[in-house]
């Protein structure tokens, strides 16, 4: 068994390395399909360990000592147990396919070989984080999974706003990390370990008030990769990156790793019921004000990118409330349909020649019928229709709402559903269905490559099939993880799934309707509040006006003002009186020997009156 | 090997002093071989060290003026060693990337001369050899600037050597106090450290000699508002210079806080613990934040050195071995790491003749090698796990947590401003579009450069990987010396900090 | 009765007026003539307090001091004489060579 975990951990990270040989190269195909090869046997040794860890149970191997110094003692262990096997399942299979699509996708770029190498380096950095059994090993992929993302969305390094937005983002994610770096300070001091069974197993006995600090930095660590709001304007930002990169880093894997981490420490959380109800609450706030920005916005990426946004507060409404198989089912169905929205994003891109106005696009269903298809199916699964995933998934978090009578909760995430449903739709019609806008611009849009089609199938299946293994994935996973149970009458639960689903359908029907019919007047950009959506409520303007510029400013001020002028010149004015002093006191040295004796005189006198004035005690 | 020490000190001295007669085509070689030898020697001496043995090893001790107790007293512990040996590695791969024509052998010659006083510095035990190492490191680095640097380099050179010449003066009225002390107490003089350490000093006595000493390690450091010295020897100071600055001249101020001030003066260090502390975190954000603002690469990192040496002051005033050794660790893995990126800068600088941001941008589409190198140097320096960084400044950050967590907090805003500036410099230097026709041409790494690099980005994953060897190594000599500091601490205080500090879980 | 404050008053009157000529003149043959003065003040001072002690050291400096002043000035005066010939003045406003 742990072969498998070996295998399924080092596949990546020798996929990333070999091809790394070749990064300076050009475009060599096999590159390309040596990583997918690898991955896919990632993925075959994680289905693998699935099988095994539902059969005999989870498996914990320590590899080796990493830090040591006092008390403190670090070893690289890894642990595979019913949550990390979800996740290790989840993110090969996503990896997986994102690879084999990216062989097309990446099929002109010169950099096809470096782009493989570092989206081989993200998976197994994502590995990491997910099957280590310590806070630290979870800390090195943690910023594994930032410094591959840095790589990949700047990876078009000659793009000025790629390289900004790779920039925006790892500083963002830093600034969480040190909140969680915080907290792993706190737990080591406290518990004197880093190991996750040490500390759950002891968690309990601490002050509730420290158990609540190691749950709020923990979660501000959280809040950086999972972009929930305060920090996450670089979510949207990460956008210029290459397609296949926001499937697989900025929808399905690295940004759930904030979710995974609070489902990780669940005991922990269990305990402090008030952090949990302020994680839940930040949740909706945030499913619902990502769900706004949505509705307006016309980059094809950026939508969906709220889209993930709004799905990672949902998820966060579940996990806060202690909900966890939950939280983790639907970040799991979540990654399947969301990167199969990104990808199908991606061959319309390559159609329209990397144009993302969904504005220009429009009637592309007649040329590209599989990826209409797909994105569909995506979409309705997002939207929460019955049978798709995403029923299954979200609607058992708006149930835990309920049922925790969190019903503000609840309501904000009734409404989200809504907004949901009308903005994936919007975005389908507008770029499959209505007027040909892309004519105008003498584009000729084609369909991808057949293989990369086939390789979305297995997303599209998962889609529509995922949630129906709901009760399976359920009694797996609360063999670790608490178990959560539903309390709602029958008949309440009915008429709560069927106000859901009323709700997202009456949202899809409405885009269809509007849009069928040519959209909104142009007469709707003019208000305020479509400004302040479209805006993204001012927070990116506000951050550039009220953090960056004071502090490039402040920057400055230091060095020229501080630095230079005070610092600086204080040390040269005491070097200047010493030489001013100097320069003065030369004078006595006038060459003329009458002077020099005078000053003799002087000092023999001075001398004298010392001596006769100084009497030592002893 | 009973006289490895001896020769670690002294044979680069000797082989200057041959290195006259060899002629000026053959000295790179010549230094070369030397820097290799001795590079070799100290990893001979790593290799014969005992690593469950706290004390002094490989023991010289010869006396010799014993009515004034001075002695030629050499030993190393797991605190001094790996110093030795990044020493001795940066020497080597300094020379190994020199790049200079005029006058090199004079050049060479000093850097020998420099390896000498360096090795020496940490490895002697006598504290008047101690301070005539410590001032004699000057002299060639004060010629290096002075003579090969850049434009101002005079006013730099000079600078650099009265700033830190001024700071140790009051260093010198310490030690010889501290020796007159010790002749009050026992009747004998004596300037070998081990015999200082046996030594409780009362408290108010120990708060002036701790100030005494605390200005020549702070000006070395360099602590703020001390700093000002080190832009100007940095943005002066050829490759070589600036190399061997970074990598070591600025640890032998570190090094003597843990050396000296600790546990020379445990209740003093404890009194001033919080004083430091707030300069220390100064140091973090505000030398963050003019790293931010400059345009010259190189000054750049000059001021993140400043930066990451408030997290080593910070890490070594923990009061706790997960600290202190942090803070040793963060010592080596910053020398390693700005050393690389000083060289980087100098590969770049010999080829453009600039060291300005603004006049290249899109070098990492004509020197991907180069552009590579840099930028794992780069996430080395903002501390990425499974780099030699973070090791270091994870642990030096953990053990201050058990002192403050506010006053941590705040200095790991360092891990962010750093990759603030880093980032930024990258961006502006490597990304974006090659707008200059100059940069268009420019050559990638050739052999030379990659033989002086590699090594460097071989041991910062590797001992960002496996970090254990060293890492219990130092942390056995730190634990040794925490428990002397507890043993000889005066006040009751300053013991329950020292236990406190070292123990896990309680109350705070 | 003379006491040995008598000669210390003595030495001292003389000390002074050797430094006042040390101080004022600037004829370099003068300036030898009051370092002359100075050394005999101080020659008076030791034999007096080597009497007033029936220390015989104090009088064998007295000798010591003669024989060096001498040779002082038997070699000044050789100097004084090449600077004559060199320069045609012995001024000390002449040798200001040493200007700093």
């Amino acid at each position: 068994m742990e072969k498998y975990l070996y295998i399924a951990l080092f596949a990546p990270l020798a996929s990333s390395l070999f091809v790394a040989l070749f990064a300076a190269r050009p475009k060599m195909l096999f590159t390309g399909i040596v990583a997918s090869l690898l991955i896919g046997v990632s993925m075959i040794a994680s289905f693998i360990l699935l099988i095994d860890v539902n059969n005999y149970g989870p498996l914990h191997v320590t590899m080796m000592d990493w830090i040591s110094a006092g008390n403190l003692s670090i070893p690289f262990g890894f642990v595979v147990d019913e949550v990390s096997v979800i996740m290790m399942v989840t993110v090969t299979l996503v990896s997986t396919i994102v690879h084999i699509y990216s062989i097309g996708y990446m099929d002109h770029d010169k950099s096809f070989n470096r782009f493989f190498s570092y989206l081989s380096a993200f998976v197994f950095s994502m590995m990491i984080l997910v099957m280590s059994d310590n806070f630290v090993g979870l800390f090195i992929g943690w910023e594994g999974v930032g410094l591959c993302s840095w790589l990949l969305i700047g990876f078009w390094y000659h793009k000025h706003s790629a390289s900004w937005a790779a920039n925006e983002a790892f500083i963002m994610n830093r600034i969480a990390d040190l909140g969680m770096l915080m907290g792993l300070f706190l737990i080591y001091w406290q518990l004197g370990s880093f190991q996750y069974d040490v500390v759950f197993a002891n968690v309990k006995h601490l002050d509730p008030a420290i158990i609540t600090t190691i749950g709020i930095f923990l979660f501000i660590g959280a809040m950086g990769k999972s972009a929930q709001f305060p920090l996450h304007t670089w979510l949207a930002d990460a956008m210029e990156g290459p397609t296949p990169v926001s499937a697989l880093i900025h929808a399905a894997t690295m940004v759930t790793a904030g979710v995974y981490l609070v489902i990780r420490c669940g005991e922990l959380y269990t305990l402090i019921p008030h952090v949990g109800f302020a994680i839940a609450s930040l949740g909706a706030f945030v499913a619902l004000f990502a769900a706004s920005m949505a509705l307006v916005n016309n980059d094809l990426k950026r939508i969906i990118a709220y889209s993930t946004l709004s799905q990672l507060g949902y998820m966060f409404v579940a996990a806060g409330l202690g909900a966890y198989w939950i939280a983790l089912f639907h970040l799991m169905t979540h990654a399947f349909f969301k990167s199969l929205l990104f990808l199908g994003a991606g061959n319309v891109m390559h159609a329209m020649h990397d144009e993302l106005n969904i504005k220009k696009m429009g009637g592309l269903y007649g040329s590209m019928k599989a990826t209409a298809i797909l994105m569909s199916i995506a979409s309705v699964a997002l939207a929460g229709i019955y049978p798709f995933a995403g029923f299954f998934s979200k609607d058992k978090i708006l149930e835990v709402a309920f049922n925790e009578g969190a019903y503000f909760l609840w309501f904000a995430l009734f409404i989200g559903a809504g907004l949901t449903a009308f903005y994936s739709f919007r975005l389908v019609m507008l770029v499959f269905f209505g007027e040909k806008e892309y004519k105008k611009q003498g584009l000729h849009p084609h369909e991808a490559q057949n293989f990369v089609i086939y390789a979305l199938v297995p997303l599209g299946l998962l889609a529509i099939v995922a949630g129906f293994f709901e009760h399976a994935f359920h009694g797996f996973v609360t063999k670790l993880l608490r178990n959560y149970e539903i309390h709602i009458d029958h008949g309440v639960e009915a008429i709560l799934i069927a106000a859901t689903l009323g709700i997202a359908i009456s949202g899809i029907a409405f885009a269809i309707y509007m849009y069928k019919r040519g959209g909104f007047p142009k007469s709707l950009e003019e208000r305020a509040c479509y400004k302040i959506l479209s805006n993204q409520y001012f927070i990116p303007y506000a951050y550039e006006r009220f953090i960056m510029k004071p502090f490039t400013a402040l920057s400055h001020f230091f060095w020229v003002s501080i630095d230079t002028k005070i610092i600086d010149a204080t040390v040269d004015l005491i070097a200047r009186v010493f030489y001013k002093s100097g320069e003065k006191a030369r004078k006595m040295q006038s060459g003329n020997l009458s002077d020099m004796l005078r000053w003799m005189v002087m000092g023999i006198v001075v001398l004298l009156i010392f001596a006769i004035l100084y009497r030592p005690t002893v | 090997m009973e006289h490895i020490l001896s020769l670690l000190v002294f044979f680069p001295a000797m082989a200057a002093l041959l290195g006259f007669m060899v002629n000026k085509e053959s000295i790179r070689a010549y230094a070369i071989g030397v820097s290799a030898i001795e590079f070799f020697l100290s990893i001979i001496l790593w290799i014969g060290f005992d690593a469950s043995n706290a004390g002094y090893q490989f023991v010289e001790y010869f006396a010799l003026i014993p009515s004034y107790g001075m002695s030629y007293y050499l030993g190393v512990d797991g605190i001094s060693l790996f110093l030795v040996i990044l020493t001795t590695f940066t020497t080597m791969i300094a020379l190994i990337a020199l790049n200079i024509e005029k006058d090199i052998k004079n050049l060479i010659l000093s850097v020998l001369f420099l390896e000498m006083a360096m090795v020496g510095v940490f490895v002697i035990l006598d504290i008047i050899w101690f301070y005539a190492f410590w001032e004699l490191s000057l002299v060639p680095m004060l010629y290096i600037i002075g003579a090969w640097g850049s434009t101002r380099r005079v006013y730099a050179a000079i600078k650099f050597f009265l700033y830190t010449f001024a700071g140790s003066i009051l260093m010198l009225v310490g030690i010889l106090y501290m020796a007159h002390l010790y002749y009050q107490a026992t009747g004998v003089w004596s300037f070998a450290l081990p015999d200082w350490y046996m030594m409780q000093i009362p408290f108010t006595t120990q708060l002036w000699l701790f100030g005494a000493f605390f200005l020549a390690f702070a000006v070395k450091v360099p602590m703020f508002p001390f700093h000002t010295w080190l832009p100007y020897a940095h943005g002066q100071a050829p490759t070589i210079g600036s190399i061997i600055l970074a990598a070591v001249l600025l640890k032998m101020g570190s090094y003597g806080f843990v050396r000296f001030s600790l546990p020379l003066f445990p209740d003093a260090s404890v009194y001033f613990l919080m004083p430091v502390a707030i300069v220390a975190i100064i140091m973090v954000i505000y030398a963050a934040m003019v790293a931010y603002a400059q345009e010259d690469m190189k000054q750049v990192i000059a001021y993140s050195s400043i930066s990451h040496m408030g997290i080593v002051v910070l890490g070594t005033f923990a009061m706790n071995a997960e600290g202190i050794t942090g803070s040793i660790f963060l010592m080596l893995s910053h020398g390693i790491v700005s050393g690389a990126l000083f060289m980087l800068v100098g590969m770049i600088y010999d080829r453009r003749h600039t060291k300005l941001m603004k006049d290249f941008g899109g070098l990492a589409s004509v020197m991907p090698g180069f552009a590579t190198i840099y930028g794992i140097m780069l996430m080395a320096s903002v501390g990425l796990p499974l780099t030699i960084g973070f090791v270091g400044e994870f642990l030096s950050l953990a053990g201050f947590y058990r002192i403050s967590w506010v006053m941590t907090m705040l200095a790991g805003t360092g891990i962010i401003l750093g990759a603030v500036y880093m980032l930024v410099l990258y961006k502006r230097s490597f990304f974006g579009a090659v707008v200059h026709e100059e940069n268009k041409t420019l050559k990638d790494l050739n052999a030379k450069e990659l033989t002086a690099l590699i090594p460097l980005v071989a041991l910062v994953v590797i001992l960002g990987i496996y970090p254990k060897p060293v890492l219990s190594t130092i942390d056995m000599s730190v634990q040794k010396m925490l428990v002397l500091m507890e043993q000889k601490a005066v006040e009751q205080s300053t013991k329950d900090l020292i236990i406190n500090a070292n123990t896990v879980g309680g109350t705070k | 009765m003379i006491t040995l404050t008598h000669y210390l008053v003595l030495a001292g009157l003389l000390f002074a007026i050797g430094l006042v000529g040390v101080m004022k003149r600037t004829n370099l043959l003068m300036l030898f003539f009051s370092t002359e003065i100075l050394l005999n003040a101080v020659n008076i001072g030791f034999v007096a307090v080597s009497k007033y002690y029936g220390d015989l050291s104090g009088q064998l400096f007295a000798f010591f001091i003669i024989a060096v002043a001498a040779s002082e000035v038997a070699v000044g005066l050789g100097l004084l004489i090449l600077w004559y010939k060199r320069n045609g003045t012995v001024d000390l406003n002449s040798l200001q060579i040493m200007k700093g």
